[in-house]
This record gives structure tokens, sequence and C-alpha cells, in this order.
């Protein structure tokens, strides 16, 4: 009886918390930051910024690799083939992607091979703001 | 330079006992303190050098606290951990040196079979790939089956969907920093759930025996010591299956359920994986663990040599480790069986709470809150701790079948 009590509050406290956690995950927004405020101690958080795009690569495995830059400072914004095709149902495609366009990105930011990178996941996470 | 590295291991060792003697203190959580400290070294070797003394040193000293702590009453508790039945039969000094000789006798088999497959490694990594899914979900399949009856198993399919809801969730939010993440999630799992679960029923641990000869037979030790390390280095290919559940295949399959031999299989299982986590990094080129990955950051590209003088450095720092592990795993009883245990482990709550809360906040306190719920739920279910890992085990899945982005837009996270 002891044990089925006890059984039932640890399960009650354990969908209570997983129902918390979720709230907060989904109304939770990045910080939002200037371009040349992205530095390494970064590594691991999420982030909102912008930037101009300055280079452009498509992947034949449809990866899409862009590099976004203020006046200063270069951040890669890997643009996976999973996430493209997520992009497309909300009609963007890599040739919306253009060089000069400014868009605002926010996702987790990583360093790969010494670079650092924004890496976004929802539809929402990129925008382009002007055209 | 040897002299420096030399002096290098000891203060890694040191800081390695400190940290491993706290509870719920993992390595990932080291590490990062560790590379913080980057600028006070003047070649990023000594860093290296540094991050794996620390980690080899941990991987020993912390089967201390989780031995010595969190012990539960053998007659109330249907699931006593194979550390604490030792512990609880006045045999803890042994529980540690069957630790320590998987430990050592793991990593020396482990590379011996890494060096006899080495040429294989790229090959069997590029073919497993396709299949990795596969096998992520036969573990799955494997952990429910070999539970004892129906209930238990359905209560485990519970556990591994809820926590891997959990995973789902913490994994991909932006709650808490991603490399933090794991600390308040699995500490909830595994530690203080443990901890909470025996100061309801012991208030000080058994007179340990001075005798601490262990009580196995050799061709016990070779089988587990052969069956740990192709263990530990198979788990370096699969993402998310941990140590728990490749000891418990391990066992399971080896035939094999004692205590004795499952203590020296899962300290073989670690220091396996972990050396092979280091050479995959020159073999594969993929880091397998969270102390290969600040290895990578700081060295890059690894050469041979580099590799072999890493591995010089494992071995040193195992020898100076567990040479201390032993000796305070002798001396703490002494002290732990004066004191009150049950104030010994509220205050090892307190202190592990205020800590989550210190590096991760008041989003690492929920996750750490939801995360002692599951491993409390899992503990008064009576079903293998090691379904908690569905913290891991789901979110992977998600990722290899490719149904992770579905998931999400579902979720909207």
């Amino acid at each position: 009886m002891k044990r089925d009590f006890l059984i039932l509050i640890c399960f009650l406290t354990s969908v209570v918390g997983l129902i918390l956690i979720y709230i907060a995950a989904i109304n939770l927004e990045p910080k939002q930051i200037e371009l040349k405020d992205v530095t390494p101690e970064l590594v691991g958080r999420s982030v909102l910024t912008s930037g101009k795009i300055v280079y452009k690569k498509t992947h034949a495995t449809g990866h899409l690799f862009l590099t976004i830059s203020d006046e200063d400072t270069k951040i890669q914004i890997p643009l996976f083939a999973g996430f493209m095709n997520i992009l497309k149902e909300v009609g963007l495609t890599e040739n919306d992607f253009e060089i000069g366009l400014k868009i605002s990105v926010s996702g987790l930011v990583d360093e790969y091979q010494g670079q650092l990178q924004i890496i976004p996941r929802r539809n929402g996470d990129i925008k382009i703001l002007n055209d | 330079m040897i002299l420096e590295s030399v002096l290098l291991v000891f203060i890694g060792v040191a800081i390695g006992v400190f940290a491993g003697l706290i509870p719920g203190i993992h390595v990932n959580t080291t590490i990062p303190l560790i590379m913080s400290l980057s600028f006070l070294l003047p070649s990023p070797y000594y860093l290296a050098v540094l991050v794996i003394s620390v980690a080899v040193t941990e991987m020993f000293i912390d089967y201390i606290p989780s031995i010595f702590l969190g012990a539960p009453e053998a007659d109330t508790s249907l699931s006593v951990l194979p550390g604490h039945r030792l512990l609880l039969e006045g045999r803890g000094h042994e529980a540690i040196k069957l630790t320590i000789l998987g430990g050592i006798g793991s990593l020396l088999v482990s590379l011996i079979f890494i060096a006899l497959l080495a040429n294989s490694f790229q090959y069997l990594y590029e073919v497993t790939r396709p299949y990795v899914q596969y096998l992520i979900f036969g573990v799955m399949i494997f952990m429910f089956i070999t539970e004892k009856n129906l209930k238990k198993m359905l209560s485990s399919i519970l556990i591994l969907s809820m926590t891997g809801i959990f995973g789902i969730l913490v994994l991909n939010s932006y709650l808490v920093p991603a490399q933090e993440v794991l600390f308040p999630s699995l500490t909830g799992l595994f530690g203080l759930s443990t901890l909470i679960v025996s100061i309801f029923e012991r208030s000080s641990i058994p007179k340990q025996k001075e005798d601490s000869r262990m009580l196995i037979s050799k061709k016990e030790i070779v089988k587990s010591l052969i069956l740990a390390s192709i263990a530990g280095i198979v788990v370096g290919f699969l993402p998310a299956v941990g140590i728990s559940e490749a000891g418990t295949m391990v066992q399971y399959l080896g035939g094999s359920g004692e205590s004795r031999s499952f203590l020296i299989t899962i300290s073989g299982i670690n220091v396996a994986n972990d050396v092979f986590s280091l050479v995959s990094l020159f073999l594969v080129g993929n880091p397998r663990s969270g102390a290969s990955v600040a290895i990578q950051g700081i060295l890059g590209e690894l050469m041979f040599f580099d590799v072999v003088f890493l591995i010089g450095v494992v071995m040193l720092t195992a020898g100076v480790a567990s040479f201390l592990t032993s000796y305070l795993g002798k001396i703490i009883p002494k002290y732990l069986e004066k004191m009150n245990y049950k104030v010994l482990t509220i205050s090892v709550i307190i202190f592990i709470t205020c800590l989550v809360l210190f590096l991760t906040g008041p989003f690492g306190l929920l996750i750490v809150f939801t995360s002692t719920s599951l491993g409390l739920l899992c503990s008064f279910l009576e079903i293998r701790r090691s379904h908690c890992m569905g913290i891991l085990l789901i979110p992977s899945l998600l990722f290899f079948t490719g149904l992770n982005e579905v998931v999400f837009s579902v979720l909207g996270i």
C-alpha cells in the first residue's frame, strides 16, 4: 500500500515536471545579441542574431552552408538537409538565400574546426529581413 | 616535456580525486572547468595531459561515493546495486578493489584488442552506421524482455517512454546550455533518487571487514575482463547505449550475474570505452566521449605518436589513481562507520541540489526535480535503473530514423 502510494506520488510529480518543462521549452526565446557578440564563450547556448549573407555553398547531399557577416565578424550558418526540408514547408528554398540579403537566425552556437557557427532547427529560426 | 607531463599527471590526479569524491560530479562537468584553465598552460599538449589525467582519475575514484553512499537496507529493497550488496556484507573495500581490477585489467586487454583490430575500425564504423537505429532498438527490446515478469516489462516501457519524452524536451530546448544539460538530468535519474531512497532506510553503514580479499575465481576475472573490453569497444560504436545497458547485456549473455563479476565488468567497460574513445579520434576521426571531444578541441587532428603519448598518460594516471582509490576505499569507510549516515546523505543531497542551481540556474532545478521523480519512480517500481537511459536512447533513435524533425514539429519545440 505504502509502495503503491509512493509510485503514484512519483508518477504524478514526474508528469507535472514534464508538463512544466514542456511549457518552459515552447515559451523560452533565445537571447538576442549583435553578431559581433557571438563568441566562443557562448558555445552550447542559444542566441538570436542577424547579418548579411556573404557566402553561400550548396552541398550535393542537400545541405546549404551560409556565412553571415556584420562589419568585422563572420559566422557560419549550416542549414542541414533535414532543416532545408522543413524550410520548404514554409516556402523557402536555397534560391531564396541570396548573397547580400540580411537574415535573422536563432539557434545553438557551436564550434566546428575552429569556426563559430549557429545551427537553426525550427522553421521560424531563420528569417529573411529584406528583399 | 616528459617531466612537465608527469607533474601535470599528478596535478590532474589530485583534481580528479577531489572531483571524484564529490557525489554527482561527472567528468563532463569537470572537463569544461579544466578547459577554462588553458591560459595557464603554455602548450595544448599540457592541457590534453591535464584533461586525460583528471578524466581517468575520476573514472576510478567515482566508485567510492557510488559504493559507500546511497546504500539501502538489504531486506527492504529488492533492487540493491552490486556495490551496495557487498557494502552491506561488510565488504565495501573488496568492491572497490574489484572495480580497480576491472579498470586496470580492461585497460590492458582493450589495448590489445584495439591494436589487433585497428585497421578494421573505420570499415566497421561505416558498415554499422546505417543500422545504428536497429541496434539501439534491439538494445531497448533486450532491456524489456530481460525483466522478470510482464508487470515489470510494462513498468520498464513506462519508464523508458517517460525518460524518452524527458530527453526529447531537455536536449532540444533552450532551458539549459547544451553542454550542461546532462548534469541535472543524470544527477536526478541516477544520483539523487538513489540517495533519497537510502535516507528512508539506513542510519549507518555496517561495520566493514578487515579482510578485503577478492572472493572471485581467476577464470571469472579473465572472462569478465575480456567481455568488458569487447563491450567497451562496441559501446563506442553505438551512440546513446550506456555502460549500464552494456553491463547488463554482458552479464546476461555471459551467463554470470554475480555482484563481483558485475563490478569488474562495469568498471572494465567504462575504461575500455574511454580508451577506445581516445583511440577512435585517430582511427575514425570521431570523438566518442566528453574527454575525447575535449582532446579533439585541444589538439585537432591526432597523429599516431600523439595517440601513443596520450595512452602513456592514461596508463600512468590509471596506475596512480588505482593506488589512491584502493587507499581511500580502505580509510573512508572507517570514518563513515562513525558518522550519522542519514545526516551525511541529506547533506550530500542539499549540496548537489545547490550545485545544480549554481551551475544550471532555476531551469536546471526544474530538470533535476523531474529527473529525480523519474529515478524514484523507477526505484519504487523495482526495475533496473538502466531503463532511465531512455533519456538518450529515445532521442538517438529518433535522430537515426530521421523522425526527430517530425516530433519537434508536432511538439512545437
